[in-house]
């Protein structure tokens, strides 16, 4: 073991989380994942310590029920271990309008992006004081900004993630804890998005990009303090558009660009089987 | 036994349908074309004539089976209309799948790939591994697909398990673009031959009789809903060429290819796809797939089914030989 820091993941099992993990790993930093329950994570795990000389610890939680975010923070702090770097990945995402949606979706995607990414991050904030340098990355999403139909919610809890980030920087600035947020534009991430991204056309598609090249921009931004980290260069010229060109045009590219994606929940594997069913017949007909 | 192979006209499932008839198993094969060449020929053997896609076609051939392997997929890079390898790899293998359980057989082999798992990183994959990279071509997406399905079918009833060769080489039919026979050829009839750079890059090269063994090692001995990777040796392209040159005697130019050279080749190829509608047989976005390790280990199916690994040396030499005198060199 080359040294005694842990990095903590949440969502780690698949997709961004689990290139999270792997860049991590590959830099030498020992891991506490923590996932949905399932193999999967265990896998992840095992396949981490036998490429990487690296300790993995796996918890299974799921961090939408607020008791378990509690019980992570006791079970990790019953381990003594020396975390100094929190990365709050576990979310759900969706692109549907607003009324496809269920309001239990609505719920879960809310009290896991916001409500678990700020009680992890309240609930270890001491630790990452007593461990500094250490550092939070959040992972929000470029569409904090952009108004996009079929990304209300989602849209909107990113947005939290953003504000939530920047603020929290500022204030953490002096303890030695380093805050980024990550705002990745649409990443083939699971088996449904993947889908989704493909249904998408021209513009939305070129912009997709795989997790396991956004993961170490992402560490890079935050291990060199960058306050927001925006990977791949497409993406950084959506941003310069949107500075640039009037908001009824924006309007216009942004509708055409969204309504040509299918609706689909994404990132939670619970829900995600409701989903798939009807989506494997649409997405015959989409491709 | 009667027994349903499905891809029999390919190189997988031809080899294993010649194999399960000269052990006296009552073969039906499933073909779109009884005329085609790569129809397997022997007196076990009954061809109906019949495709995946299509249910109906699948009811006379799977009649009386009590074991399935299913075989048969589109091996592709690059479709014009990618639509066609959800419709064949996945709908495909659902129409099967859902057949078998409907007429009562017993046990069902699915064909997968190691493709599926992709790259490696410093020790060889195992078959809980996750994936490091995300899929990027549609025939790894829909096979990946294929096996979920294969394994959701455990839950309905049906007793399936999954094999997943490398790269698969030795005598048998051609019908793939780009195979690893096809490349042993060209280096051995002396012409010049590309490796990626650097060529110490590790890859996974299976005997085509232990794969078709190891299916049917798996029917008779996997169990319900697991994996088995059947691999061979992990060699690295130099030390792989090195052997085919002495086993041969070639004296044909080995070069490393560098990423870029393989990219430009491959925005050549989609501006002549674009021009000409010639499908290409890299794509630019897999490239960078060509230039990793894929190093598989084979310790779940040697352990659990007793497969059995031919040296790479002896199935090379079995190879050479028989590409030798089958294609007059």
């Amino acid at each position: 073991m080359y040294n005694k820091n842990y990095s903590l993941i949440t969502g780690a099992s698949e997709g961004f989380g689990k290139a999270l993990a792997l860049d991590c790993a590959s830099r030498k930093m020992n891991l506490v994942l923590v996932a949905l329950p399932g193999p999967e994570l265990y896998y992840l795990a095992d396949f981490i310590k036998r490429n990487y000389r690296v300790d993995v610890i796996a918890i299974e939680k799921d961090l939408s029920n607020e008791q378990n975010c509690i019980a992570l923070f006791e079970e990790v702090s019953a381990m003594h271990l020396r975390i100094n770097m929190l990365i709050n990945n576990a979310g759900i995402g969706s692109t549907m309008l607003f009324s496809e949606g269920s309001i239990q979706m609505y719920q879960k995607q809310i009290k896991l992006n916001i409500m678990a990414t700020t009680l992890v991050t309240r609930l270890f904030v001491d630790t990452l004081k007593k461990n500094s340098p250490a550092h939070i990355l959040n992972v929000g999403s470029l569409s904090c900004f952009f108004f996009l139909a079929k990304k209300q919610v989602y849209g909107g809890t990113k947005s939290y993630i953003y504000f939530f980030s920047k603020s929290l920087r500022r204030e953490l600035r002096p303890a030695g804890i380093q805050v980024s947020v990550v705002c990745p534009g649409g990443m083939n991430t699971n088996t449904s998005v993947i889908m989704v991204n493909r249904s998408g056309n021209w513009l939305a598609r070129m912009s997709v990009m795989n997790p396991e090249d956004v993961a170490p921009i992402a560490l890079d931004g935050l291990l060199k303090g960058k306050e927001v980290i925006i990977p791949g260069k497409v993406n950084k010229f959506f941003l310069l558009l949107n500075s640039l060109i009037p908001s009824f045009l924006k309007e216009m590219i942004t509708n055409r660009q969204m309504n040509a994606l299918s609706s689909v929940p994404v990132g939670n594997k619970f829900l995600l089987a409701e989903a798939a069913k009807p989506f494997s017949i649409k997405f015959a007909n989409q491709l | 036994m009667k027994i349903l192979v499905t891809g029999a006209t390919g190189y997988v499932g031809h080899q294993l349908a010649l194999t399960l008839a000269e052990r006296g198993n009552e073969v039906h094969v499933l073909v779109r074309n009884p005329a085609s060449l790569n129809v397997p020929g022997h007196k076990n053997i009954l061809v109906f004539a019949g495709d995946i896609t299509d249910p109906s076609s699948i009811t006379a051939a799977i009649r009386g089976c009590e074991q399935v392997y299913h075989t048969a997929a589109l091996v592709k890079v690059f479709a014009k209309d990618p639509h066609i390898f959800y419709k064949v790899n996945v709908e495909g293998t659902h129409n099967v799948l859902a057949k078998a359980l409907e007429s009562g057989v017993k046990k069902f082999v699915y064909t997968s790939s190691c493709g599926v798992m992709g790259a490696s990183l410093n020790e060889p994959r195992c078959e809980n591994d996750p994936r490091i990279t995300a899929f990027d071509n549609d025939y790894e997406f829909t096979k990946f697909l294929a096996e979920n399905l294969v394994r959701e079918y455990v839950h309905r009833g049906l007793f399936t398990v999954i094999v997943s060769p490398s790269k698969v080489f030795g005598p048998g039919i051609e019908t793939h673009p780009i195979s690893v026979n096809k490349v042993i050829r060209n280096f051995i009839r002396g012409r010049l031959t590309f490796i990626p750079r650097p060529g110490r890059l590790l890859s996974n090269y299976c005997y085509i009789n232990d794969v078709v063994e190891g299916h049917i090692l798996a029917m008779a001995r996997g169990i319900g809903g697991e994996k088995y990777i059947l691999g061979g040796e992990n060699i690295s392209y130099v030390d792989l060429f090195k052997m085919i040159r002495s086993l041969s005697g070639t004296k044909a130019l080995l070069m490393q290819a560098p990423k870029f050279m393989v990219q430009t080749l491959a925005v050549l190829q989609w501006i002549q796809y674009k021009i000409t509608r010639k499908e290409p047989f890299a794509s630019a976005k897999a490239v960078h797939h060509i230039f990793c390790n894929k190093t598989f280990s084979s310790g779940k199916a040697i352990r659990h089914l007793g497969y059995h690994l031919t040296p790479l040396t002896e199935g090379l030499q079995q190879t050479i030989h028989f590409l030798k005198t089958k294609n007059h060199v």
